[in-house]
């Protein structure tokens, strides 16, 4: 029971994480190395809005949201936009920004263990024996209604239907009139600020610390990779593999190896299937 | 108008070796002993030593500085930031950092770090080059240190290290846990540890030192960095009814293993080496679920607590300082650091290193965590459960919001409580 109850958190939990990694590389094809670096900031941000500017915690939520979407667009219109289509130049500036702005937060004094948010559901319930925190089960739940609202947004949305065009075929997308710098820029707020709601939800059950950037974005792209890049419902099969590998991992084996079990897959997936489970990419190579 | 002129010429002159002369004179008295500190600035155990560090170089100075052969010079403080904390950074920027501040800063004297054992014992041999006394009050729990200066005494001797390592760690702990088996009976451990290096020999010390006094210790549990869901680990640890809970971590999710251990209401009494709970913010940032945990702050002082008349003083200071209260273990032994040189260098009549050297193995100063006095051979400090014979540790509870010193007997100030789920 405890394995599925917790695996079925913590793949979701992973899953949030990801998704907006995931977002952005299906858009326009670019890998966010800062992804893990917007995730901290927007967990700082509600910090500030919380304790320095006195704001009400929704209220803060909020602001830290669209500010860390705001930063994404930005960083994507001032920098990425420029080196479009050089792809090791993009790879290397959103890896350079990320590293940036965790070490600025860092400087700015982003230190020690003592930020938190606080909870939004406090106590705990028991399923089947097990006391679970209503915090994993908000998150639970919360990630369930993301991937919910994220599959109307794509079906239902001319802006999601758009996203989804560019997706699938750009060169047809931009046939059809769609705009892709305009939907790529669209698409890195989006990114930017699942992440930020993904750190809102989960940042609660631990502290805020710069170092938890790096772990987000490994994460991130062991989900992509393994689920397939671009792969919008790859990347939540994947955090469902990698969530209950890790507790398989603990519970049989050892709980040392729980990390690795996630860079494994990475290494097993790029043998076996370098594409990912629904990932495209080499077929589309086979065929040209 | 020759004559005038060159007479002009003349008096600049004078006037010109006359003030070239006074400032000289001015400088020479003035001049500062410049400390040394490579600290990894943007971690607890980097700052807290700055801070402790700072805090003694102000108060000696406003009281006049330093007694050096009958002139009074201030101390200055030249910090580095050696980042030999931070995942994936070479030991050789530590020592590039502790050599900047020897032919830079031109230190007379290294106080703090390197704070990560691999960069301290990797720095022995650059201060060994450059015979610069120094005295490491932070970080490096590795007992190979001061084993080092005893084995190659000549070579190492500029080596001395005021803060507590590892081996005297889980002897005190040992004592501890003893007095709580006493207590209430409890006798099976479960240990958590992180996966690095120190955890992980301090979970194997432990292990082993329990096992051979008869306690009941599971396989020891080791988590990656970064690990943000324990529950599986407390799970077997009810499901194998283990009264006591054995962490040692530094890394700040440690702060996720307490809320869940509450919300667990697990049946064991959580202690250890915890770094994220060796700050006064502890408390807010689990919203109050890490009450009960037991954490050694290796050095007393670094929680207000009445070990010697000077503990309390230095608390407040420190308070009145930086705004609050002691945090991490290299605080106060980073302040005691700087008196204890300052002790030395008086009692020398020079800063030169030699001199230093032997006047700090004969100090004997009653300092805040208790008489501050180091081993001629190893140069480490002198360990005690007493205040009066040795340096003491501070092992505290969290009582309502507070870090309440219960161990050792001599200076405890409250009983360990257990949470109500266990009465």
């Amino acid at each position: 029971m405890e394995i599925l109850l917790f695996g079925i958190i913590n793949s979701v939990t992973l899953s949030l994480t990801a998704l907006g990694f995931t977002l952005v590389y299906s858009i326009s094809r670019l890998p966010n190395f800062a992804h893990g670096a917007l995730y901290v900031t927007s967990g700082y941000i509600v910090w500030l809005c919380v304790n320095t500017l006195g704001l009400n915690y929704l209220l803060g939520i909020v602001v830290g949201i669209v500010a860390t979407a705001i930063i994404g667009a930005l960083m994507y219109r001032l920098i990425i936009l420029r080196i479009r289509g050089m792809q090791i130049s993009e790879i290397i500036a959103t890896y350079a920004i990320g590293l940036a702005i965790i070490e600025g937060l860092r400087w700015g004094g982003l230190r020690g263990s003592t930020f938190t948010l606080p909870s939004f559901l406090a106590g705990s319930i028991e399923i089947g024996g097990i006391a679970v925190d209503n915090q994993r089960l908000f998150v639970l739940g919360s990630g369930v209604a993301v991937f919910a609202a994220l599959g109307l947004f794509v079906k239902f949305t001319k802006t999601g239907l758009a996203l989804k065009a560019i997706a699938q075929d750009e060169r047809a997308a931009m046939m059809l009139g769609i705009d892709s710098d305009r939907k790529a820029l669209v698409s890195f707020a989006l990114g930017s600020g699942l992440s930020a709601f993904a750190a809102v939800l989960i940042l609660p059950l631990g502290s805020i610390v710069v170092e938890t950037g790096y772990n987000v974005l490994i994460y991130s792209i062991a989900v992509s990779i393994i689920g397939g890049l671009g792969s919008w419902g790859g990347a939540i099969v994947a955090s469902f593999l990698i969530g209950f590998a890790q507790i398989l991992t603990e519970v049989f084996l050892s709980t040392q190896y729980q990390m690795v079990i996630s860079l494994l897959a990475i290494i097993v997936t790029l043998l076996l299937k370098p594409s990912g489970i629904f990932g495209k990419q080499k077929e589309l190579d086979d065929r040209v | 108008m020759r004559k005038g002129f060159g007479k002009t010429v003349w008096t600049v002159l004078f006037l010109a070796l006359c003030l070239g002369g006074l400032s000289g004179v001015a400088a020479a008295a003035e001049q500062p002993i410049v400390i040394g500190a490579p600290l990894a600035t943007a971690f607890l155990y980097g700052w807290d030593a700055e801070r402790g560090i700072k805090l003694a170089v102000e108060e000696i100075n406003a009281a006049g500085g330093v007694n050096v052969g009958g002139k009074k010079r201030p101390f200055a403080v030249e910090v580095i930031d050696t980042r030999d904390l931070e995942p994936g950074v070479p030991v050789s920027e530590a020592l590039l950092g502790v050599e900047k501040l020897i032919l830079e800063k031109k230190a007379d004297f290294i106080v703090g770090g390197p704070v990560r054992s691999e960069a301290a014992l990797a720095a022995m041999d650059l201060l060994s080059k450059y015979k610069k006394v120094s005295i490491l009050t932070t970080g490096v729990l590795t007992p190979v240190y001061h084993k080092k200066v005893e084995g190659n005494y000549d070579k190492y001797k500029y080596c001395f290290r005021i803060t507590s390592h590892v081996g005297v760690m889980a002897n005190e702990f040992i004592a501890f846990l003893e007095e709580i088996k006493k207590g209430y009976g409890f006798n099976k451990v479960y240990i958590m540890v992180q996966d690095v290096e120190h955890a992980r020999k301090g979970g194997e010390v432990m292990k082993k030192m329990l096992t051979d006094r008869g306690w009941d210790v599971a396989d020891m549990k080791i988590y990656p960095t970064g690990t943000t869901d324990f529950s599986v680990g407390l799970r077997d640890a009810a499901q194998e009814k283990r009264n006591l809970l054995f962490l040692w971590m530094d890394m700040p999710e440690s702060s996720i293993l307490l809320k869940q251990w509450t919300t667990m209401k697990l049946k064991a009494l959580p202690m250890g080496f915890v770094s994220a709970a060796e700050q006064p913010g502890f408390w807010k940032a689990t919203e109050g679920e890490g009450e009960y945990l037991i954490v050694n702050l290796v050095n007393g002082g670094n929680a207000p607590a009445t070990i010697t008349p000077w503990t309390m003083k230095f608390a407040k200071a420190y308070e009145k300082r930086w705004g609050l209260e002691p945090e991490g273990y290299g605080t106060s032994s980073s302040y005691m650091a700087v008196y204890t040189l300052k002790e030395a260098i008086e009692k020398a009549g020079s800063i030169d290193s030699d001199a230093v050297i032997t006047a700090l193995e004969n100090v004997n100063l009653m300092g805040v965590y208790g008489k501050i006095s180091f081993d001629k051979k190893s140069h480490q400090v002198i360990p005690s459960l007493d205040p009066a014979e040795g340096a003491v540790t501070s092992i505290v509870q969290w009582q309502k919001g507070k870090r309440v010193q219960v161990f050792p007997p001599k200076t405890a100030e409250g009983k360990t409580l257990l949470p109500p789920w266990m009465k």
